[in-house]
């Protein structure tokens, strides 16, 4: 031992010390949520109440109902009834095989999480577009954001709010947020400066500019944006689930520990399912939105 | 001269008892389980099959189910320190009967203690929370998070066999009758977690969990008393399975703990094996060693190189002499 030199062991800490480290910073969190626990709880329960809401009114209503509706909003968003019948076709499966429940609880909470990601995501991203400052501050909170592994941030939140819902949401939108805050961003950096000096020539000010030019002409880009957000937040559900959070993220834990490769598949195929709709959906609405944007700029 | 001789005789012999013990042991890997104490005993042996007895020792990440099921199928990992059998019993028993495990001997020879607990700051409040009578009374205590008309009852995760056992027991309990709702935790941080936020919070809490781990090592929990005594026969029947009918309460009896291997294992190495049959910790000797993991955030190595250094006679009493020299000479290598 006494022969090695830090040229070929790392000089590293002494672990005791490490140890002193980490034996602090963990009783201090153990301080911080004893002391502030239930008013972070109290913070959310607005949120949970809704989301507890939101989810018997999913589970509840009869299911044509819920299919009905579902049905409805995809045809309004893309009206195409090719996309409105195979979403039909998908639930119709999806309850035969027995998935339903579980399908409304992912649905009820990845509709809150996504709904939560763009009123937060959207106008952090346009911040982040206006100053390069802000910028440069937030973007490595992103990257944070999407590398760190999902554990490490599960046990503190677990520890402060307990397990279900609302850590459930935190997770996966600290997950699923940085893609709608990232082209948000990019969309309005992209917008052509002409452009935006002819709105200024008009005499358009900074909110007029904002809403009439900027967000229309990158909308294609903040809406590929929100995609990414809904299959973020739809690939996290099984990591959800493993802090409580019901849906089809259980089945698929149940399946890895008991190694049930076709109960994992169905759930997995369910959880596609939703995906897809999401995704074509809102693609479709995109896509519509800006054929309309152009129209209006044609005539 | 006579000296010289003497020492090239111990070099040559120090030299080649590895290589000897290499042909005979070989590479050996070891589930290194993701609890504490499971982790601990896979490094303990890691550390002494690899300096004692000469094997490549290799540790793998596992947990209870797909490691039993690799060693059935694959043969590999060739060691599970502590299996609770109780969880994959049918399992357990098909590879055995199959010659495909052995089962070498109890990792816990005091045996595993599972149950339903609640916080000891609950019972020294309220003394009639010992028994189940006295918990069922006072449902509304215990707050659901999500649900303000139900009690919270934490099952045991999704997918872990003390599913079955916890879920058929609160079915034979009524606890679905009186009020309270069957939570599942979704993994074992997530049940750990609502413990200790529980008990930093002096909140109410119910639910299974079992001893000896580091959680009930550092916070001191109470098991609830069903009234009902162990029914073994019964529970190996009836409430240890998916299909359970009519469940009747039992406590849970006390739970085997065993270390299992491969028969491949077995074959390969006997001085191995016997090693691993002997090698057995009382519940004293690992709560207090969980204990010490749990003050010092240690990891299974720091620990099983702590319980090497610390415990040396009770390691010594598993394995031959020869092989103990060599395990402390490591040691002091380190």
């Amino acid at each position: 031992m006494a022969d090695s030199s830090w040229l070929n062991t790392f000089p590293k800490m002494d672990r005791v010390d490490l140890l002193a480290i980490r034996k602090y910073l963990d009783s201090a969190f153990r301080d911080f949520s004893r002391e502030y626990g239930d008013n972070i709880e109290l913070f959310f329960s607005p949120m949970l109440d809704f989301l507890i809401w939101f989810e018997k009114l999913l589970v509840r209503s009869p299911w044509w109902a819920v299919l009905s509706v579902i049905t409805a909003l995809v045809y309004l968003a893309s009206r195409s009834w090719k996309l409105a019948f195979s979403v039909i076709v998908s639930f119709l499966l999806i309850g035969y095989f027995g998935m339903w429940e579980d399908t409304m609880r992912t649905l009820s909470i990845i509709t809150v999480c996504t709904m939560l990601a763009i009123i937060l995501g959207v106008p952090i991203g346009i911040f982040m577009a206006r100053s390069d400052r802000t910028q440069s501050v937030v973007t490595p909170v992103l990257d944070v954001m999407q590398t760190m592994p999902a554990f490490v941030y599960l046990i503190p939140v677990v520890m402060l709010l307990g397990i279900g819902k609302v850590p459930g949401v935190i997770a996966v939108v600290i997950y699923a947020i940085p893609p709608v805050i990232r082209l948000t961003n990019l969309g309005i950096r992209l917008v052509d400066k002409e452009v935006l000096e002819a709105a200024t020539a008009y005499g358009a000010n900074k909110m007029q500019r904002l809403m009439g030019v900027q967000l229309p002409l990158a909308s294609p880009t903040i809406m590929a944006g929100i995609n990414q957000t809904i299959m973020m937040a739809l690939g996290m559900v099984v990591i959800a689930s493993m802090i409580g959070v019901k849906g089809l993220g259980q089945p698929v834990l149940k399946s890895i520990t008991n190694q049930y490769f076709t109960l994992g598949l169905f759930n997995g195929l369910a959880i596609v399912a939703l995906a897809i709709i999401f995704d074509r959906a809102t693609q479709a609405y995109a896509k519509r939105s800006q054929k309309h944007l152009l129209d209006g700029h044609n005539a | 001269m006579k000296k010289i001789i003497l020492i090239a005789g111990l070099l040559s012999i120090s030299v080649a008892q590895p290589a000897l013990a290499n042909e005979q042991c070989g590479k050996v890997t070891i589930a290194d389980m993701n609890w504490s104490s499971a982790s601990l005993i896979a490094n303990v042996d890691h550390f002494i099959l690899q300096h004692g007895f000469g094997c490549e020792a290799e540790l793998l990440p596992g947990d209870t189910m797909p490691t039993s099921i690799s060693m059935i199928e694959k043969g590999q990992p060739d060691i599970a320190p502590e299996i609770w059998s109780n969880s994959v019993k049918q399992l357990i028993e098909k590879g055995v009967s199959d010659k495909r495990l052995v089962i070498a001997g109890e990792s816990l020879s005091d045996g595993g203690e599972e149950g339903f607990w609640v916080p000891q700051y609950m019972v020294d409040n309220d003394p009639s929370l010992k028994t189940i009578e006295g918990v069922i009374a006072k449902v509304n205590d215990f707050d659901h998070p999500e649900d303000p008309d139900h009690g919270a009852f934490y099952g045991c995760p999704a997918g872990w066999a003390c599913q079955l056992s916890a879920e058929n027991i609160y079915r034979a309990l009524k606890l679905n009758e009186v009020g309270f709702d069957l939570i599942d935790p979704g993994s074992g941080a997530g049940l750990s977690g609502s413990i200790a936020r529980a008990y930093e919070r002096k909140k109410p809490w119910f639910g299974y969990y079992w001893s000896p781990t580091a959680v009930l090592g550092k916070y001191k929990m109470v098991k609830v008393d069903f009234g009902t005594g162990v029914d073994l026969a019964h529970f190996s029947s009836c409430l240890s399975l998916a299909e359970c009918a009519d469940p009747k309460a039992s406590m849970y009896p006390k739970a085997l703990v065993q270390t299992i291997t491969t028969s491949g294992f077995a074959k390969k190495t006997t001085q191995g094996f016997n090693y691993l049959s002997k090698r057995a910790f009382t519940n004293v000797q690992m709560n207090s060693l969980l204990a010490w993991m749990e003050d010092n955030q240690a990891d299974g190595d720091i620990a099983a190189e702590y319980f090497l250094t610390q415990y040396e006679d009770v390691w010594r009493q598993w394995i031959p002499a020869d092989a103990a020299e060599k395990v402390t000479l490591a040691l002091k290598a380190r």
